[in-house]
């Protein structure tokens, strides 16, 4: 536990050699950066024996090792270190998963790709600087490896370089993330102002004792939350994420499951005893919460394409996430995204496996592919299932235990309420965009005729991945819990250290209408889209208006670009003709223009004639002669 | 014997320089040929050649400063005037003339 920071410097090896020389390994060398993936995920294993040792000990609040990075002595000492508690663990734990098996499946998908090598390093690179950024026992080696990450991101979702598309995409990615990471910077400076140091549990021990003004630590902590919104695709900075699948599917599998988006909700988790003490900065994240995850699930009924469905169920599920911080339910938060990163995984893989074996990712396309892939359509369906929240599949215990937490904890009753709504929602369009790929009639035959199950290396990692949708939120339960070697369940291991361990407890009525709920919604799905070979538009019928606002995301693209063309380039016109017409017309220019002058009225005074000369010499000198006498006397 | 300094005062060498360096300088700058303006300037200079010997002799007769300086103008006159005078000759054998005012090419 004390060495944990081998975890990030296995992938840190692995890019190096990889970068170096990967065209002269057998195979490209990816068996290299498996293998050092392989051997992280064992020792996170290690590492949670260790952790659950010691919290057998009793009181535990993380394991902390750091080393001197910078020191001017009297002045200011920065350390960088490693910090392990359950909140990194269960990071680490899905992370290393999640990654080793994307790799797996990554050796087949990528097979013969001309930057074959390059791929292996930059997911290394990827997960390396996760890692650092879940491990960091301080904000500024944190904020390094958020920086990482988003390089990371872009270069992955640009990997296809010759695609205009995708080096869009690559761009908007980061800049949008950019804009949040200028607001964590910022937080960052704050807190290290006020405190001096960057060390994040002396922070929050400062913050929770209220040794830190009230106003800039308002100012701190919704700073950061700017930077967990751009990295976690929050409203309003969501708009890179449904782009991001421009990249190779199992590096959107990465970034929505395990290395990019989760480091905001990893953030707000860390720093939430600090984000405790602002008034009204729980409302707020509860709120932003609400608005990601009911705008994605609405959105999410009307699109078309496989990939972007489950992209904006990856909106939906973080914004749940954000929801249940925002009510302090941590543990209930790190479980959902626990669980969540095995089932989108396992969707993000699967849906891999039908372009790859379909060349498509219109599901006017694809139908009836249920007998043509025995493995990828029942992982994508259990998936599918987990995402809408079916019991006993693990979406449904994080899920639960998300309302429970909405239901005991501080916010309005209201985000209860809205929660519930985006339940049957979201449960809808997982259904539609099964029926739709998966059953009924293929539309397009020629497709149909050329689909095939996709090879072994594809299929056992999502298969892995699936039986842990299935079996993942058992954990919940402290049988279970006991059973794996912890002392309780769950919600023993990871809650707030402020508040300390929450009790399991089922709401019954709550847990009974989110069953109901799902499951009505479902038979709706059913009802619309179950039939032979329905279009994806179908529900459109109901209401026109509503279907347009979904396709289209809210205009929210639109909008923003009409912001851009409306201010920011006008704004930059305004400051073009300030540069042309002010700096060079009359600065540069007018400087030129007043000399040229000023020498033109000056010339004449040369006027060739030796007396006018001889005249100002004995001028001058009577002057001088009387000027010199006056001094004198 | 009577010298020099005690028969005349300073005052009438230093009125006989100033008359012929004031003519000197109206010289100068009223006549129009080159060498009138030459003849001219070295009146000027013969006027601070007297100047300079009168003060020597009145204020420190036992040092040859001013002598010395007087005898250096002379000598430094001599080669300016044939230098001038070259120049002078050069210009009328260029223009034909040696009117100051028709040789204004030097202007704007």
């Amino acid at each position: 536990m004390d060495d944990a920071w081998v975890l990030p410097a296995l992938p840190i090896a692995g890019f190096v050699i990889l970068l170096l020389f990967s065209p002269w390994l057998p195979r490209k060398g990816d068996w290299l950066a498996i293998g050092l993936m392989g051997v992280a995920f064992l020792l996170v294993l290690v590492i949670g024996r260790d952790v659950q040792n010691a919290i057998g000990d009793g009181n535990f609040h993380g394991v902390e090792r750091s080393w001197e990075w910078s020191n001017i002595p009297g002045a200011i000492e920065i350390r960088m270190g490693t910090f392990v508690d359950q909140i990194t663990l269960v990071m680490l734990f899905c992370v290393t998963l999640v990654a080793t098996l994307m790799m797996i499946y990554s050796t087949s998908y990528m097979h013969g790709d001309r930057r074959y090598g390059w791929f292996f390093a930059i997911v290394s690179l990827f997960v390396a600087s996760m890692l650092t950024l879940v491990l960091a026992d301080n904000l500024l080696l944190l904020y390094f490896a958020w920086e990482l990450v988003g390089l990371c991101s872009m270069l992955l979702i640009g990997y296809y370089n010759d695609k205009q598309s995708a080096g869009e995409a690559a761009k908007k990615a980061f800049i949008t993330t950019r804009i949040g990471d200028v607001g964590l910077l910022i937080g960052i400076i704050i807190l290290f102002t006020q405190t001096g140091t960057f060390n994040i549990q002396h922070i929050l021990e400062m913050a929770e004792a209220g040794d830190i003004n009230s106003k800039w630590l308002a100012g701190a902590a919704i700073c950061m939350f700017a930077g967990a919104c751009g990295k976690s695709a929050q409203f309003p900075l969501h708009v890179w994420l449904p782009d991001a699948m421009e990249g190779p599917t199992p590096v959107s599998a990465l970034i929505h499951a395990a290395t990019m988006v989760v480091a905001g909700v990893y953030l707000v988790a860390r720093m939430l005893p600090l984000f405790e003490q602002v008034d009204g900065m729980m409302e707020l994240i509860t709120i932003i919460g609400l608005i990601t995850t009911l705008g994605a699930a609405f959105i999410g009924l009307a699109q078309r394409d496989i990939k972007r469905v489950v992209a904006y169920s990856t909106l939906n599920s973080l914004g749940l996430m954000m929801v249940a911080l925002g009510s302090g339910a941590v543990g209930a938060a790190m479980l959902y995204l626990f669980v969540h990163s095995f089932f989108k995984a396992s969707l993000f893989l699967a849906s891999g496996s039908v372009i790859h074996a379909t060349e498509q990712q219109e599901v006017d396309k694809l139908g009836g592919l249920w007998g043509k892939m025995p493995i990828t359509a029942p992982v994508f369906v259990i998936g599918a299932a987990a995402m809408a929240g079916v019991i006993p599949l693990s979406g449904f215990w994080a899920k639960d235990e998300i309302l429970a937490g909405l239901y005991h904890g501080p916010i309005n009753q209201a985000a209860l309420v809205l929660v519930l709504m985006s339940l049957p929602i979201t449960a809808l369009y997982m259904t539609r965009v099964v029926l739709l790929t998966f059953f009924g009639e293929p539309k397009d035959h020629h497709v149909f005729e050329h689909a095939h199950e996709s090879p072994p290396l594809m299929t056992g990692p999502i298969a892995i991945l699936s039986v842990l949708t299935v079996i993942g939120g058992f954990v919940i339960f402290e049988g279970v819990g006991e059973a794996l070697g912890f002392h309780s369940g769950w919600l023993g291991f990871v809650y707030n250290l402020a508040e300390g361990p929450e009790e399991f407890h089922v709401v019954w009525w709550l847990s009974i209408f989110s069953v109901v709920s799902v499951t009505a919604s479902i038979l709706a799905g059913y009802w619309i889209w179950g039939g032979a070979a329905e279009p994806s538009k179908r529900a459109g019928a109901f209401s026109p208006f509503f279907y347009r606002m979904f396709l289209n995301r809210f205009y929210i693209d639109e909008l923003y670009q009409l912001i851009i063309d409306k201010i920011v380039l006008a704004a930059g016109q305004m400051v073009a003709w300030f540069d042309r017409a002010v700096v060079n017309d009359s600065g540069v220019n007018g400087t030129g223009e007043v000399t040229d002058f000023a020498a033109k009225l000056a010339k004449y005074h040369q006027t060739g004639k030796l007396p006018n000369y001889a005249l100002g010499v004995v001028i001058g000198v009577v002057v001088i002669t009387i000027v010199a006498f006056g001094y004198r006397t | 014997m009577e010298t020099v300094s005690q028969s005349i005062p300073l005052e009438n060498f230093i009125v006989l320089s100033s008359i012929v360096f004031s003519i000197g300088v109206y010289g100068v700058l009223a006549r129009r040929n080159a060498v009138m303006i030459l003849m001219s300037v070295e009146l000027m200079l013969n006027a601070v050649s007297i100047n300079m010997v009168a003060f020597a002799v009145y204020t420190a007769p036992s040092l040859f400063v001013g002598i010395i300086f007087a005898i250096f103008v002379i000598t430094i006159a001599a080669a300016e005037v044939g230098l001038a005078l070259a120049i002078v000759l050069r210009v009328f054998k260029n223009r034909g003339t040696a009117n100051v005012d028709e040789i204004d090419t030097l202007k704007w």
